[in-house]
């Protein structure tokens, strides 16, 4: 019977891994089935999925939609001079 | 750059080019390195770069563009080498997140947070708090994030050309998340409760 249960659940280590997994590639159909079982069961993986998909959305926005126009402008003409110079 | 190989033409059109451009393009490559001698590499590279190709150019597209579009790809070159050779540092050990029977260590279970989330970025002192955690990560985790969100590539690919497996590459992907996820948690949201 233990041996089934076992089966049948996730370790949150296994069920976080399997969230942030899913924000990757689709899981399969028994990857998911075992993951909602857990997070329906478990705050704190619960709490994990919701954290992890903000942790997604605040990275896509901050590393892949910068716009140029944000970037603080720095000036260096050290830079300027060396790459003249090797031209 | 080898002198005799630049058409005086060309020297005349990449100093100017120099002159206009080459700051804004050192800021690009300091905000997303965030550090002045990586980006300073980055940007020399570019310019012997645009140096060979300037064929490629279309006098009619703006140049601007195309050093900041061979920028980028140096970019990512970079992260993919520091990525296959990382100074490992500050990496979180798993087996303090999880007990031996892979449930959450007190004190390291998620709680729930306070914080509506949807307009974090516009708030300075977060982006601060984010760009600080996203530094203490591992140089080859950071690498990893970098690649992944940078370009909005699919994983696959970047596996591919990290040539990794799919496995170690989530595997890197979700401890780079648990440690962010954990700095965060500390240095920024407010538990329910």
């Amino acid at each position: 019977m233990k041996k089934v249960i076992n089966l049948l659940l996730l370790s949150c280590k296994k069920a976080s891994e399997l969230i942030d997994k899913s924000s990757m590639v689709k899981l399969n159909t028994r990857e998911r089935v075992m993951l909602r079982m857990h997070t329906s069961m478990c705050d704190a993986c619960s709490a994990y999925q919701s954290q992890s998909k903000v942790i997604d959305t605040v990275l896509h926005k901050h590393l892949n939609k910068t716009e140029e126009s944000s970037v603080p402008p720095v000036v260096n003409d050290e830079l300027k001079s060396k790459i003249i110079s090797k031209l | 750059m080898n002198r005799e190989t630049i058409i005086p033409e060309i020297a005349t059109t990449l100093k100017k080019w120099v002159e206009e451009h080459s700051d804004s393009l050192f800021s690009w490559a300091l905000y997303k390195t965030d550090s002045k001698e990586t980006a300073e590499d980055l940007v020399q590279d570019t310019f012997l770069a645009a140096s060979t190709s300037m064929h490629h150019f279309k006098g009619n597209s703006n140049p601007k563009t195309w050093l900041l579009a061979i920028l980028k790809n140096k970019i990512s070159d970079h992260y993919r080498k520091v990525y296959k050779d990382p100074h490992g540092k500050n990496a979180i050990n798993i087996d303090s997140v999880f007990d031996k029977e892979g449930r959450w260590n007190p004190g390291e279970r998620p709680l729930a947070w306070e914080e509506e989330t949807g307009h974090l970025l516009d708030d300075f002192a977060f982006i601060k708090v984010l760009n600080s955690c996203m530094g203490k990560l591992p140089e080859n985790w950071f690498a990893a994030m970098q690649l992944r969100y940078m370009e909005g590539k699919d994983g696959a690919f970047i596996c591919q050309e990290l040539e990794v497996s799919d496995t170690n590459y989530w595997q890197i992907l979700h401890r780079a998340k648990l440690q962010l996820r954990k700095c965060l948690e500390v240095n920024w949201f407010k538990i329910i409760g």
